[in-house]
């Protein structure tokens, strides 16, 4: 079976624990067709970098997923109906990520920056619509 | 490079910089991630844009590595395709 990483996200109207249901509703419909959810993290309201049909904020979750494409075609049809669903992001990965994600240890990240040396220096200088190359 | 190398080891000239390396070389190199915002981050300019590997000495390949993940996290709304 093949491994998958899967985001979605929800209205920013529908409560905390309809998302909840949604995951086990998606989950169910993956154990259905064969497949196993490996991991299940929810990242909370986010705000969005843009607006996507008209909302501003989105409830994120993640699920990590061992099912073969049946099951991921089935249940991405369903998503598709369900109108809570803003948009969603199936990805095929080699293997699945262990233990929380990017998005969950930010916290700890944060001190850990400095001594990794920050941003590439210079990066800042791009700023131009149109400059002339510098080399 | 060669000529940048010969220039280095005489004595150090000013505004002469030093090459830099591929941030995603070499060991404890950070992991691109399309979730990793933090990161993704740095490779993009105030306006949301994708800051060309000339400057930010990304190599080739892990620039459309990097171009990949940022692409979809614009997509799944962590990062903006545009800042006004």
């Amino acid at each position: 079976m093949a491994l998958y990483e899967h985001i979605f996200l929800a209205r920013q109207d529908v409560s905390a624990q309809q998302v909840e249901e949604l995951t086990t509703a998606l989950t169910e419909i993956l154990t259905n067709n064969g497949g196993k959810v490996t991991k299940n993290e929810y990242w909370g309201v986010k705000t969005l970098s843009y607006r996507i049909r008209k909302n501003r904020k989105a409830h994120y979750s993640l699920l990590n997923i061992d099912a073969p494409h049946t099951a991921v075609a089935e249940m991405e049809r369903q998503m598709r109906i369900n109108e809570d669903i803003l948009r969603f992001l199936t990805i095929r990965v080699d293997e699945l990520e262990e233990g929380p994600s990017a998005m969950m240890q930010k916290r700890d990240r944060d001190d850990r920056d400095g001594d990794r040396g920050g941003r590439p220096d210079r990066g800042d200088r791009f700023g131009g619509e149109r400059r002339p190359r510098r080399f | 490079m060669a000529i940048r190398d010969l220039t280095t080891s005489q004595a150090r000239r000013p505004f002469q910089r030093r090459r830099k390396t591929c941030p995603f070389s070499g060991p404890n190199a950070p992991k691109i991630d399309y979730k990793d915002v933090r990161l993704l981050q740095r490779y993009v300019s105030e306006r949301g844009k994708i800051v060309p590997s000339r400057i930010t000495a990304v190599s080739a390949l892990k620039q459309r590595e990097l171009a990949q993940a940022i692409k979809r996290a614009r997509f799944i709304g962590i990062m903006p395709y545009a800042v006004n």
